[in-house]
Order: structure tokens, then sequence, then C-alpha cells
């Protein structure tokens, strides 16, 4: 199959890559962690793309190294996740993107159209970024953590604001015996309480999704829904959405 | 003789009359440097602490005094900082402006304070305040007033960038008001009235463009300042019909006659209507509220202007700053978002 | 009509009072029921029983407020002595909000109306109160509707902004009292232009209230004020024995009635019964902890929050706030009432409040409370919330600790929203600090 455009989102943390076809679906895609060296990096993820799909087409950049990426045509990842998440979703509402180092949450239009949109990216307490410290520091592999956090009676409260004390508190809390469990689950309504905090003015009273690496995290979409108060529907290939975007936004004959 | 001003509202005027030329201080932007930039905590917002490391570096040791308005919380407490308990040496003067509404007694002490002030201005300027002097200095006001007014109103036809429009504005925050009133009228031969600029135009509502880069950010996203409402500059330009003849009243006239800020007498009500008619007359299609981080009587109201832009489909991008020198990448996206968001308004 | 002010004077007479004892009684009953704990505090205050009831009736009453007399929302440093003889039902959101903090109720409140837009750097009182208006929550059943907001900036500017948004919402006449800050000596047209606002106030109180401002009424709220205002600094004077007969978290507490009922004389009756049990404690050496090692400063407001806490922690080394800036206030503010020009005399002592005045005026307050009360410490909270008390903390923390040899601690927290302090960190500096007086 043809691909006939290429999207990149170049993320402080990870660098994702789709390649669509001429309908604007999916084909092939790429998840690498980022490369200092961006342009490097994302040069032979694009020729790897176009030699797997035989694509010839535009590329479209989003993320924060987005105006690294050679002959990219660059949009913020805001205008990229929307049309992303739209173009997979067909209904409005608002999206909650989490990643490694900011979590935005846009308001989507019936038209796919972006109404709003709020993003946290000054500070590490209220993106993946949280989680990543503290479960690293905890030794808790990733695929482990929601089966933990589901078998948790209940959640020991972690109300350090900041990443890093909220690091040495957790510490505190397990030397003194608290359940592993418990904390874990205490970690996620603590994030959970930020982004709700940062969607509550944004978000409206639609359809909430997720997307974003850490919407694969399930005790993550599990703490922001009784955050919010609402059911959390979270768009396929979560990781993929900005870099879906990006390609839609070049592919010819879109507007 | 010279004094550094700290922002935002002082009589301008009177300082011309008794010959003084003021420098205003909004900031520095940067981090603050020297063995005042830790005496103020790092929740008041860096316009203060700014102030006091530079005030206390030896910054504004050229000048011969220092002229603090009652803007706020914090300027009032750098003000007894700086002065009582070291940061500036020098003579102090204070400008102890009313708030709230514009009530009998508000008009009685605002003229009372100010002839209080000019009191003590005078042995500092080394000459008294004189009414031909007075009436000339409003005189020449109201015509930088009328030429900024009609660079800042006649923005859409203007064939200049922001930062180059900006930088000159910017120019009187330290100029000789002559000097100032030169440059304008030659700005307004040069940037000659041409068909409406491309671009989306947006209302920009804040505290002082800094840094500049953000209005370069904003041009080459396609859009620019059609509406300004920065305190450093739109928000003091007073658009009054007729001076009156006794120079006096014409002080106190322009003083409450300046454009509503939430530093003075404004109610936030007030302000959303004045800010909806700017975004009429201008054509704006979205409104950025740049607000310098832990700034109180802005941010109280971001919530009632929110709702007035809502109610006209407006849609609003708050952006807060911390007087950096250089624009963060944070904020470029946001820019970047809101830009793109409006272009996509436009195409739908 | 009449029922409703039938209803509000048995609410405030009889029913507030009985609920509140009934509340005390089974409190005790609670507690004679558990074993007795090791303690580092002296025996509670007697007092605090008939306080409890007197806050209770008057949160009870004020239930009933709205409808059947004129109420008023007011700031801690509002003139309230200039209401009272209009018959305004005073509400002190700064009081209320202070309950909210103390229950740890800010966070939620604060979420409903930072999704309106309001930045979560704001003030935690006016986020706490605009909250609670918003959102219909209070710890205290029902706050009454104002039919007037009186605002004076004093304390802050904050409070005009506050204030703005209230009336925003509730669509009533805000009245501002601003005063000038004072920089070394209030001018004459300083002073002048308050006691204008003053008349003003007197206007519009009347208008709204239907009632004349009578010379003798207002010179009998003033000497109330007065009194009680002298009855306060009597209480607090009786902690410069040693030990100390309270802690400085009692004294945070009973200063409830001289904020929000200065002027009548269930707030003096209530600071006599204070002052007796505080002076015969004196007597009979009785303390506020069992053992008073170290006597301490506190400057800005409390931790609300964490006041408990941080007192016990404080207490069971010995330590004891012996004096406050802030209980303090309330001692200055009244005492230069005078009964025979109370709008005169009232615009010059509301000029001249700790707050609204410089810093040489702060650090002298702070020298003679450090002097008078024989602190051999201090600690100056760091309130991010409240930029007037807060900024030159740095600077008072350096004087102070040179000018008198004493050790200071600048604490960074928050008056009310538990957000904003980070407790592990907060209790080991005092840990800290505590340890350093050896």
């Amino acid at each position: 199959m043809r691909a006939a455009a290429i999207g990149v989102d170049v993320g402080s943390t990870t660098c994702k890559a789709v390649a669509v076809d001429a309908a604007g679906r999916p084909v092939a895609h790429r998840v690498e962690p980022t490369d200092p060296r961006i342009e490097p990096q994302v040069e032979r993820i694009v020729r790897e793309l176009r030699e797997e799909t035989g694509a010839v087409g535009p590329v479209g950049a989003t993320g924060y190294g987005r105006k690294r990426v050679p002959s990219g045509r660059a949009l913020t990842e805001i205008t990229c996740h929307a049309r992303g998440a739209f173009a997979t979703v067909r209904r409005s509402g608002a999206l909650v993107d989490m990643g490694g180092q900011d979590t935005k949450v846009i308001r989507i239009g019936p038209a796919g159209e972006v109404l709003d949109f709020a993003m946290n990216d000054k500070c590490a307490a209220g993106t993946g970024r949280f989680l990543e410290v503290i479960l690293g520091r905890l030794r808790v592999p990733f695929d482990e953590v929601s089966a933990q956090v589901s078998r948790a009676a209940r959640a020991v409260p972690v109300s350090s604001t900041c990443t890093v004390f909220a690091e040495s508190e957790v510490i505190s809390l397990v030397a003194g015996g608290e359940p592993l469990e418990g904390i874990l689950k205490g970690l996620h309504q603590a994030l959970a309480a930020r982004v709700a905090a940062l969607a509550r003015g944004t978000a409206g009273s639609g359809e909430v999704f997720m997307s974003g690496g850490v919407a694969l995290n399930a005790a993550m979409v599990g703490a922001l829904r009784d955050a919010l108060g609402r059911p959390i529907h979270v768009v396929p290939e979560p990781q993929l959405v900005g870099a879906l975007g990006a390609a839609l936004s070049v592919l010819p004959g879109s507007p | 003789m010279a004094v550094a001003v700290l922002p935002i509202h002082y009589p301008k005027e009177i300082l011309t009359a008794l010959d003084v030329l003021s420098v205003e201080l909004w900031g520095p932007p940067g981090a603050p440097r020297g063995d005042g930039a830790g005496r103020i905590q790092s929740y008041v917002c860096s316009l203060a602490r700014n102030a006091l490391a530079f005030m206390a570096a030896g910054g504004a040791d050229a000048v011969d005094g220092v002229l603090f308005p009652h803007t706020c919380d914090s300027i009032q407490g750098l003000a007894t900082l700086a002065t009582d308990f070291g940061g500036w040496g020098k003579k102090a003067f204070t400008f102890l402006h009313p708030k709230g509404p514009a009530r009998e007694s508000s008009r009685t002490y605002l003229e009372a304070e100010l002839r209080s002030l000019v009191r003590d201005l005078e042995p500092f300027a080394g000459r008294r305040l004189e009414p031909a002097r007075l009436a000339a200095a409003v005189a020449l006001h109201r015509e930088i007033d009328a030429c900024r007014a009609a660079l800042l109103d006649g923005r859409p036809r203007l064939a200049a960038g922001d930062p180059e429009l900006y930088a000159l504005l910017r120019r009187g925050e330290w100029l000789w008001p002559e000097d100032h009133l030169a440059e304008l009228r030659e700005a307004r031969d040069r940037f000659r009235e041409g068909p409406i600029r491309p671009g989306i135009p947006v209302l920009v509502s804040g505290y002082v463009p800094e840094p500049p880069a953000l209005l370069e950010v904003l041009e080459r996203s396609g859009a620019y300042v059609a509406a300004d409402d920065y305190a450093a500059v739109g928000r003091r330009v007073v658009r009054a019909a007729a001076a009156a003849p006794d120079p006096w009243q014409a002080v106190l006239d322009r003083y409450w006659a300046a454009p509503p800020c939430s530093t003075r007498s404004a109610d936030p009500d007030e302000r959303a209507r004045y800010l909806t008619g700017l975004l009429e007359r201008s054509g704006a299609r979205g409104a950025i509220l740049h607000i310098l981080k832990f700034c109180e009587p802005e941010l109280f109201d971001v919530p009632a202007l929110r709702r007035a832009f809502a109610a006209r489909g407006v849609p609003v991008l708050v952006l807060e700053g911390e007087l950096e020198l250089e624009l963060s990448g944070q904020a470029v996206t946001r820019v970047e978002a809101f830009v793109e968001m409006l272009a996509a308004g436009r195409a739908a | 009509m009449i029922l409703r002010r039938a209803q509000f004077e048995l609410a405030g007479r009889v029913v507030g009072p009985f609920l509140a004892s009934l509340d005390v009684w089974k409190r005790q009953l609670r507690r004679r029921r558990r074993a007795p704990r090791e303690s580092p505090f002296g025996p509670p205050l007697e007092s605090v029983r008939k306080l409890k009831e007197l806050m209770t009736a008057h949160y009870f009453q004020g239930r009933f407020a709205d409808g059947a007399v004129p109420v008023a929302w007011v700031t801690s440093g509002f003139p309230v002595e200039i209401l009272r003889p209009l018959g305004f039902h005073a509400v002190y959101p700064e009081n209320h909000a202070a309950m909210c903090g103390v229950q740890r109720l800010v966070p939620g409140l604060s979420d409903a109306v930072e999704a309106m837009g309001f930045s979560r750097d704001l003030c935690s009182y006016a986020r706490t109160d605009l909250g609670s208006v918003v959102t219909g929550r209070t710890p205290v059943g029902r706050l009454p509707r104002p039919d007037l907001l009186a605002c004076c900036t004093n304390i802050c500017q904050t409070v005009l902004y506050w204030y703005r948004a209230l009336a925003d919402h509730f669509h009533v006449p805000l009245v501002l009292v601003d005063t000038p800050y004072v920089y070394g000596e209030a001018k004459p047209h300083h002073v002048r232009y308050v006691r204008d606002q003053l008349e003003e106030l007197v206007r519009v109180g009347e208008r709204i209230s239907g009632r004349r401002a009578e010379p003798e009424a207002l010179a009998e709220v003033a000497r109330k004020a007065k009194e009680g205002t002298d009855l306060w600094a009597d209480c607090l004077a009786t902690g410069r024995s040693r030990p100390a007969p309270w802690t400085g978290i009692d004294g945070f507490f009973h200063m409830a009635p001289i904020v929000a009922l200065r002027g009548t004389d269930t707030c003096n009756a209530y600071y006599r019964l204070l002052r007796d049990e505080l002076r015969d404690r004196v007597r009979r050496g009785i303390g506020g902890i069992r053992e008073e090692r170290h006597r301490l400063l506190w400057d800005n407001l409390p931790i609300w929050f964490a006041v408990r806490e941080v007192a016990t922690l404080l207490a069971e080394r010995g330590f004891n706030f012996v004096c406050t800036s802030y209980t303090n206030a309330w001692a200055e503010a009244g005492s230069r009432i005078d009964p025979r020009d109370l709008i005169g005399s009232a615009a010059f002592s509301y000029t001249h409040i700790i707050l609204n005045q410089d810093l040489p005026n702060r650090l002298g307050i702070l020298r003679r409370l450090a002097r008078d009360y024989a602190v051999d410490g201090a600690v100056l909270h760091s309130d991010r919330s409240c930029k007037p008390y807060s900024i030159g903390q740095v600077d008072l923390k350096e004087r102070l600790a040179a000018e008198l040899g004493i050790r200071v601690l600048l604490l960074e927290a928050d008056h009310s929203d538990p957000r904003a302090w980070a407790q592990e960190q907060g209790e080991n500096r005092l840990t800290a600090f505590m340890e350093s007086f050896g």
C-alpha cells in the first residue's frame, strides 16, 4: 500500500512517526526514545518509513522538536492531536493528552476544529514524568502498575505537589510500612487531581477522550475517570495521535 | 533631574512641567542578580523582585530619585523595602492614587495627593510648578497621546511590523517627551496608511510586551496586534476630547479619562466593556491575556474577561510570563497553537 | 419579615446557644470516656467552651439573618463599629475561610473557582470564599446573603479585587474604604480621605438599613469596641508570664470574637471571662504547655490546616508561641478609637494598623513584642497567599536576629491551602530550628 504522507511527533521523551495512505489511514508507524540529536534520527525514521511503504509524499512535524525536522511542515501538537483524535473518534469532545513532559487538554468541535486548549508543561508534577520518576525509584515495571493498583484496598494519600518532594514522601511511606499498592494508587490519584484541575476549565461538559503514552496505563485512566467523575474513552493507538494528525495535516487534498 | 518610575500610573505632565525626566522601570527583564536578588520571595511577581535587585545593584544610580505609585501590594512593599531597608539611598517619592470607583472622596483626595506630590517634587526639581509650564506640559502629552492613539488605532493599515512599532512606542518610557513626540511624528509620516495588512488581528491585554520575541513569534505565525491593552502601552493612552482651560483640572481629567486598569478604579465589567469595544473597532478575532505570573490585580479579572470574550465567540489565550529575556519554547507553542486555531476558524 | 426577624432573634438568643452547649457537652462526654493521653500541652482552657458556644451561636443565627436584618460581609480590618448601630449582622468571610482552612476544605472549594478561571496563585482566602459562594458548600450550614459588601484595603489591596468578584456574584453594593499606605507618617489629606469615605459609608449604610446613625449609638459602639480591644490586650499580656498561661495557637482561635463580634457586649463579656481565667492560671503557675523551655514569636497568619500539628511538634520539645504579630494587631487597631469622635478616630486608627504601615514600623512592633514577651526565637511564616505580610520578611529575619540576638526561622507555607505546604520539609525545618537551640 503506497503511503501518501508521513507525520512525525518529536516529543521530548519519545519520537513517533506514522505513514498514512491517500485516504488518511495509517499503514506503518515507529516509536523510539528521542535521541538528543533529533535531525539524524528523524531523517532515518522518515527514510525507513518511505522504504517500507513506498511513500513519496510530504512530511508533517509536531511536538517539541518539530522545527528540527528536515523539510517538514511544522504545526503545534495542539492542532495535530486534535486532528489525529478526531480522525479516529469522529465526534466532538475534550481530549486529554498525557505525554512524558507535558499534559494538554483540547476541546474539539463537531467539525474537528480546536475550540480551546490548556497546557501544563512547566511543571513535571502534572505529567507522565511524575509517575516515571517515582515508579523508577520504586522499581515497579510499567506493565505491572495497573494490576498492582487494582489490588489496592485503599489509596495512601501522597500530598506533595512537587515530583521531587513526592519522591521522598513515597520513600518515607514505604519505609513506614504502607502497602505498595496503596501508595501506587495514591500516586495515580495525585496525578489525576492535577490533570483534572487543568481539564475542568477547558473541557466543557461533553465526552472526554484520552491519548498519549500515559493512556496505556489503565490505572491512570481509571484515576482520571474518578477525578473528573465522567467516563473516559481512550483513543486507539493513543501514543500515535499526534503523529497521525501531523500526517493528515500535510496529506494532499486536506484543508 | 531624573526619576526612575515604577509601573504603572503617574502624573507625567507634572514631572514634565518641573523639567524632570521620568525613566520607567518595567523590570528590568531577566533573572534578578546580585545581593538584592533573594530579598523578595519567589511567589511575588518578578517585576518587584527584579526592580529591587536592579536598584540594589546600582542599576538606577544614573537617576536622582525614584517614584513609587500605589499600584499593588507588591510595589507598595517594594517601596518601603528599598528605601527603608536598603537598596535605594536617594530621594524617594510616592504617588498613592485612589482605588475603587470614582467617588467624590476619591476626586478630592486625588487632587490633594497630587498637590502634596508637587510640594515634595519642587525642592527636588529646584523650581516651582508654574501654571503656564503645566499647561504646556498638558498640551505636549495630549499631542503625544494623539500620535500614539493614531498609530495604535490605525494599526491594521500601518506598513510596519509589531516589533518595530512597539520598539518605537516603548522609547517613550525614557525619552524626553519632546524627543518622543518628534519620533512619533516622523513615524506617522513613514508608516504611510495602506491597505489592511495581511494576518490575523488579535487583541493583547497585559502588563508589558516582554520579551519582544513574543511579537516576532506572533508575526511569524501569521498574526499581529490589532488592539493593544498593555499597561505599558495602550492602557495609558488618554483619548480625551478637549483639555480643560485650567491645567490642574486638565491633569485630573486626564487621570480619570485613562482606559480602565485593574490597579486603579476599574471593576471587571468596566474593563470588559472597554475591551469588547476595542475588539469590535479593531476586528480582532482572538484575545491574548499576557499576564505577569503572580500579578493579583490582573489575575482576578481573568474570569470576567473570559466570559465577556466567550459571549462574543472570541477565543482567549491566557499566557503567563515571568519577565524573561528569552521566550520559552512552551510560550512559543502556546502562541503558535492559538494562531493555528484562529486560522482554522477563518478557513472553516 | 416580622416572622423572619423573630426567628433571627430566637436563633441568636436561645436556639444557637443551646445547640452550641449541647455540642460541647457531647464532646466532653466523649473525652471523659477515653483514657487520658500523654499530652505536651497544659490543661485546656475552660473558656474555650464559651468561645465555641459564642461562635456557633453567631453562625447559627446568621442562617436566619437575611430577610430579618440587613447583612454586611466585611473584611477583618473594616471599621465595623460604624455599621453596628445601623443594625447590620456582620459576616466575616476571612473568619469563615479560616474555618474551612482548619477543616481542610480549601482544595475542593478552590478547584471550583479555578475551573472558572481564577488562578491558584491568588490568595487562598479569596479562593476559599468565592469557592464556598459558588458551590454553596460551607461547614457552618449556611451563610446569609449580603445586602452590602464592605471592604477596607488596610490589610491588603487583594480584598478589593476579591470583593468586586463577590459584588459581581451577588449584585449588591460594594462600599470601599481605601486606606493609602503609611510611609513614615500618614499625611493629613490621607486621613481626611479615609474619613470622607467613612462618611460615605454612613450614608450607604443608612440607605440600606433604613435607619439613621445616631451619635449616641455610634459612641456606645465605640466604647464597647475600645473596651473589647483593651480586654483582648489584657488577655494577650498574660503571655508575658513564665510560663505563658496559654499557647499561641489558643490565641489564634480566641481571636475570633474581637474580629467578628467587635463592638458587642457578647464579645466583651467573653474576654472578661477569658482574662480572668488566664490571670488565674498565671497566679497558679499553669502553663499553656507542660514544660516551657523556649519562648517564640510568630509572625504572619497561622498555617490553619496544620495549626495543631505545628503546635504539638513544638510543645513536645518545650517550645511555645507566647506572642504573635497577628493576634497583637487586634489589640492595637481599636485602642485609638475615641467614643467622642468615632468617625475621625476610626479613620486614623484603621489607617495605622500593622499591615498598612511601612517596614520600620513593622520591625518596631516585632522588636517590642520580642522584648516584652522575652522570646528567645521567632518563626516568620512566609505566607505565599499574603504578600503585604510576607514581603520584607527576609530582611526582618536578619534584623531581628542581629538586633536581638535571637534565632529566627523563615518558614514557607500558606495560611489555608495545604497544597502549598510541603509537610515533611516544613516539619524538618521546624525541627532543625528547635535543635539549633541546643
